[in-house]
């Protein structure tokens, strides 16, 4: 594969971990924690389960949390605000560079069946993994990251670890 | 004004929300520009193609953290309200496993929550699906939550730093942190001339 189209018109990534760092400084200065993304799909996933089955949500050892203010919904969270500013700012970043292209990012010699079912698959886990750590790349890893926490640490270092290792066994999907 | 400024109460909870909205944007601006938006630029990392997401993340987390501590020392930032009520907490044995189950979720699903966010609005239909994948992944956590919830907030060791743990100043740390960072960009460099998948 020579030509990577897909990669070019970007920022140095140099000067976008600058930016991204300098957002997540800002983030810490007025409101002492981090970034965050997980945190968002998890009350989504909660109150789309309590859309179905309210009692058991409710009841549920996980989900009670975000019920124990009674009549407050769990979407009025600064987490859930700060994850539709990104759905906002992504959307202006992508619609300045021209950038909105309709499709299926995989490698060339992989079909779109075969991508769609992986993406599907590698998000449940993703999902189930983000539970277990207590945040993803954006909380834990780089937020946890940059103040320097242990458990953050070692889940970045389990994250890439094993993303390395398996990455042999997905490359059709992406080569 | 010293920060963190929510944890002073310079600001209620209702204006925290805006915040997190702007706060939101630039950090959405910022992925979408760094090349974030495409599941291929996410895992060229993993096959030595690109290390694009290593020089991002890594620059990224040692200008976090630099700051922070320059901050603290010009008297801009109470690091110690951080130690004390903010920082993430350690939950080892969960944040190892959790660490495996996401990292197969990242190279097999091509994204991560914050990233697929950005993908969903470039029009990446992997990104809508990936998204999809982990509400599900969520709901089975949730469902399954009397067998291995106890697990999910065992060996908890509070909050603590990894220059708590070593025994240095957070300077110190800091300092090898980055030096690990400049160490790791130069072998990314090296890693991209190997290339073991091809180019």
């Amino acid at each position: 594969m020579k030509n990577r189209e897909y990669a070019e018109g970007f920022w140095n990534p140099y000067v976008a971990g600058v930016a991204l760092g300098l957002v997540l400084l800002l983030t810490f200065y007025l409101m002492g924690t981090g970034l965050g993304a997980s945190g968002a799909v998890a009350r989504t996933s909660a109150v789309l389960a309590h859309a179905a089955v309210p009692g058991a949500v409710e009841q549920n050892g996980y989900y009670k949390s975000f019920y124990k203010t009674e009549g407050k919904n769990p979407l009025v969270n600064w987490m859930v605000f700060q994850v539709a500013g990104v759905f906002l700012g992504g959307l202006v970043a992508v619609l300045t560079a021209r950038r909105f292209r309709p499709g299926v990012g995989r490698g060339p010699t992989a079909g779109v069946g075969l991508r769609l079912s992986l993406a599907l698959v590698g998000g449940v886990l993703a999902g189930v993994g983000t539970r277990f750590a207590m945040g993803c790349t954006s909380g834990q890893a780089l937020s946890g990251g940059a103040t320097m926490v242990v458990g953050s640490w070692v889940f970045m270092m389990a994250v890439f670890a094993t993303a390395f290792l398996a990455a042999n066994f997905v490359r059709r999907e992406w080569s | 004004m010293t920060g963190p400024l929510y944890l002073t109460g310079a600001f209620g909870a209702d204006v925290s929300l805006w915040v997190a909205v702007g706060i939101g944007f630039l950090f959405g601006f910022v992925l979408e520009r760094a090349g974030f938006g495409d599941a291929r630029n996410l895992t060229d990392i993993f096959y030595f193609r690109d290390m694009r997401v290593l020089r991002v993340m890594f620059t990224a987390l040692s200008t976090a953290m630099v700051g922070l501590v320059l901050l603290s020392w010009v008297g801009l930032f109470d690091y110690t309200i951080l130690l004390e009520y903010s920082l993430l907490k350690t939950y080892l044995w969960p944040q190892l496993v959790g660490g495996v189950l996401f990292g197969l979720g990242f190279i097999v699903g091509g994204y991560c929550p914050g990233t697929s966010a950005v993908g969903v609005v470039s029009g990446k239909l992997d990104a809508v699906i990936f998204l999809i994948g982990m509400t599900v992944g969520i709901w089975v956590f949730a469902a399954g939550f009397s067998i291995w919830g106890a697990f999910a907030t065992s060996s908890a060791l509070g909050r603590l730093t990894l220059w708590q743990l070593f025994g240095m100043s957070k300077e110190m740390m800091a300092g090898l942190i980055v030096v690990m960072a400049l160490a790791a960009f130069a072998l990314a460099r090296l890693g991209e001339k190997w290339a073991p998948y091809g180019k």
